[in-house]
């Protein structure tokens, strides 16, 4: 029998009466590998993590974890940290704690004592009284304290000052090092461009781009080309295949290739520009063209 | 281990590429030594904070150029086996990545080859000062 991949989302669609907040999204996240999903505030990323953890029924589609819908057997082997902060407010850490310890068989109270001290946590503080960063911290604690198999995180770094935002990076990296299965939301693409083996960009409940983050980076590339004249006819280009957009501002052309770009430099290179490079793109160069082009 | 690696995650270079090119760089300088141990794909991966898959993809690709090899169970380490050699073409792979950039970079900005001849001739002269037939002959051998 073949394993199924710990989490497993196909063709997910969410209607709200004529508006879809998420269409069609389809990801599979193999064991201890880390996926990441970027988007704009209402781009879908937590309709799908709220499917996922069958808080939200899906209008079609399934989200899967461990091959399995929803249910008890599912959320004792899951952590899930919500970007809004889930916590009773009237508890204390140490029963937010103690609730993750009976939820979770794989509880590790050791992990929690040291992670607790990590990030500075006093867990003899209510809930109401914590700042906006301790509770993300305490959740964080019970999630990786819980030793679950899959880790699912919206935003797990908001509130966070950047030395503890980097102490939850090194948790996911040791966690997926470890075997465990990681689906991360996040604004700090910085992190993401860190941590992640594949990338969702959504926009609007669409999917915009989604690739292996190495292979988008080394695909994805600029063409530029600038010309000492009015550039010749370039239609050809702008209808290519391996060309995703074509933009010109005077004599400087330039190319966004989703393949070949340096075969596409050649190319335009006997044309006669002036001169012709190739530019790489990061992450967020990625994502602001993926949720800009489909404005 | 005695090799620092720094990447740069916000760069348009996949970060296991840049792997690659700081542990040939590293073995080309003799900074890891023929038969060192190098850290797990789990150390480095916690110390670089970039995601473990992506360390073992660069240590695959490093086994398979030959740089590298790694038995299961105990480790990767600098290949004594024509570790020279491999090296020595792993310098002259990242010297010649430099080179073809700067090429392509005067290029772009319209200089004719005669230009960037000058230009190159002129870099040969201050960071070659010592130049020397006999001497070139002596470290080709």
């Amino acid at each position: 029998m073949i394993t199924p991949a710990p989490i497993s989302v196909r063709g997910l669609t969410k209607r709200y009466g004529t508006t879809a907040a998420l269409s069609d999204l389809s990801l599979e996240v193999p064991r201890g590998s880390i996926y990441g999903l970027l988007g704009t505030n209402g781009a879908g990323k937590t309709t799908t993590f709220r499917c996922l953890l069958g808080l939200l029924r899906p209008s079609s589609g399934a989200a899967l974890l461990l091959g399995l819908a929803p249910g008890p057997q599912v959320f004792e082997r899951v952590a899930y940290v919500p970007e809004q902060c889930a916590l009773y407010d009237w508890m204390r850490g140490s029963e937010v704690l103690e609730m993750t310890r009976v939820a979770h068989r794989s509880f590790d109270a050791l992990r929690a004592r040291e992670l607790t001290e990590r990030f500075r946590l006093d867990v003899r503080k209510r809930v109401k009284h914590l700042s906006k960063g301790q509770k993300t911290a305490l959740a964080l604690v019970a999630a990786f304290a819980a030793r679950p198999e899959v880790l699912v995180l919206d935003e797990p770094a908001s509130g966070l000052d950047p030395v503890h935002q980097r102490d939850v990076l090194d948790l996911i990296i040791d966690a997926a090092a470890g075997g465990v299965t990681v689906l991360l939301s996040s604004h700090q693409i910085g992190q993401v461009e860190r941590a992640v083996d594949r990338v969702t960009i959504l926009d609007r409940g669409r999917v915009v781009l989604e690739g292996e983050l190495d292979a988008l980076k080394q695909e994805e590339k600029i063409v530029e080309a600038v010309f000492d004249h009015e550039p010749p006819a370039l239609d050809a280009f702008a209808r290519d295949g391996r060309v995703r957009s074509l933009v010109q501002n005077g004599r400087v052309v330039r190319l966004y290739a989703r393949a070949e770009g340096e075969t596409i430099a050649r190319e335009i290179g006997a044309l006669g520009p002036k001169s012709t490079r190739v530019l790489d793109q990061n992450l967020e160069d990625l994502f602001l063209l993926a949720v800009g082009r489909s404005e | 281990m005695p090799a620092f690696f720094t990447i740069d995650p916000r760069s348009g270079v996949p970060i296991y590429l840049q792997i690659i090119e700081q542990v040939k760089r590293s073995v080309a300088l003799g900074v890891l030594d023929v038969g060192e141990q190098l850290p797990t794909v789990k150390q480095l991966a916690k110390e670089l904070t970039v995601n473990p898959n992506t360390v073992a993809r660069a240590y695959r690709d490093l086994e398979h150029d030959g740089v590298i090899e790694t038995s299961p169970g105990r480790g990767s380490f600098v290949r004594a086996n024509g570790a020279p050699g491999a090296a020595r073409r792993a310098v002259a792979e990242v010297a010649a990545s430099a080179v073809e950039g700067a090429v392509r970079e005067a290029k772009s900005l319209g200089l004719t080859r005669r230009e960037l001849r000058e230009l190159v001739d002129h870099a040969l002269d201050r960071w070659y000062p010592e130049h020397d037939v006999l001497k070139e002959g002596e470290s080709n051998r």
